[in-house]
């Protein structure tokens, strides 16, 4: 490391510097965006499917590869299976926040988060 | 015997055919090597085929830097059966991205830089290259812009990994009488150099 640390310039420095401050102002924006509160499947501008998060359910998605089934439970999202050869969609975990999203890329699946869930979306009914 | 001047110009020429050659087989090993391990998540690796490229430009300029990474892509691509395929259109342009702003900052911040700093910034247009192809080619909505921070701090260790890979590849092959650096690309920045005084 030390090694490294001497054969660095100051240039060096500067871009590293710059291309990682603008990767963690990326980072922390993504983590403080506002829990979504709908999801939409979509492939380009042509909306399939909608939903909102705080309603449980499971849905089977149509691509050209097969399904790939969709759950939202607890207010997020998770692809559950998938026909693509790598499951990359499923090890991408659940999202709930505005702007997340999941794809599976070879079956043409993209479900992205929208929208800022409102106070009190989980409840049915609240009173004092 | 005398030895002219124009003698080991061809020399100097003949010997950066080969060795440009020579770089370009090293990438395309590289990379096909590289595209065989196991990744986590596809195309995401370390790119050490670009550290060649860094080499090439560093000895002998843009155009060998081209060279090297265009040839990486299509016969890499062509070896791995990828030609055409989505992934090779990514790479394409995460490549043409990454080696525009190599070159273009090695010109114009020669001593400012060195390999390590040209490759991180290699890495970060190649990430930035490969999701706007992504974002054209494949996803078609913003919503791909996510991956972008995460994909650029990656990126900037790896960049940070292969600069240092060619850093000490450069300082090596240099010590060889073979590179004692006739070759018309520096040629041509000493002259250059020597009018700006």
């Amino acid at each position: 490391m030390k090694k490294l640390w001497r054969d660095m310039s100051r240039g060096d420095c500067s871009v590293i510097l710059v291309l990682f401050l603008i990767a963690l102002i990326g980072l922390f924006w993504q983590a403080n965006a506002p829990t979504g509160a709908r999801l939409i499947v979509g492939d380009g501008d042509q909306v399939s499917f909608t939903a909102e998060l705080h309603q449980e359910q499971t849905v089977d998605l149509e691509g050209p590869l097969g399904v790939t089934r969709l759950n939202i439970s607890d207010g997020a999202a998770r692809i559950l299976a998938s026909p693509c050869p790598r499951k990359i969609c499923i090890s991408m975990g659940s999202v709930q926040r505005s702007g997340e999203l999941l794809a599976c890329v070879p079956n043409r699946i993209l479900v992205r988060i929208e929208g800022v869930a409102e106070e009190g979306v989980d409840y049915d009914l609240l009173s004092r | 015997m005398t030895c002219s001047a124009a003698k080991e110009q061809q020399l100097e020429q003949a010997r950066r055919h080969v060795f440009l050659a020579l770089l370009i087989a090293v990438a395309i090993s590289i990379h096909t090597v590289e595209s065989l391990l196991p990744t986590p998540l596809p195309w995401l690796r370390l790119g050490l085929a670009n550290s060649v490229a860094v080499v090439a430009l560093y000895l002998y300029g843009p155009r060998a830097a081209w060279s090297v990474n265009l040839a990486r892509v299509g016969l890499g691509a062509l070896l791995l059966g990828r030609l055409f395929s989505p992934g090779f259109w990514l790479a394409l342009a995460g490549c043409l991205v990454a080696t525009s702003l190599m070159v273009g900052l090695h010109r114009r911040f020669p001593d400012w830089l060195t390999p390590i700093g040209v490759s991180v910034a290699g890495a970060a247009g190649h990430a930035f290259g490969q999701l706007l192809a992504a974002r054209l080619l494949l996803v078609s909505h913003d919503a791909i812009w996510q991956v972008l921070p995460a994909l650029l701090m990656f990126s900037l260790g790896a960049g940070i990994v292969t600069g240092w890979v060619a850093l000490r590849v450069l300082r090596e092959i240099r010590r060889h009488p073979l590179f004692r650096q006739l070759s018309k690309a520096e040629a041509d920045d000493q002259t250059g150099e020597q009018a700006l005084q």
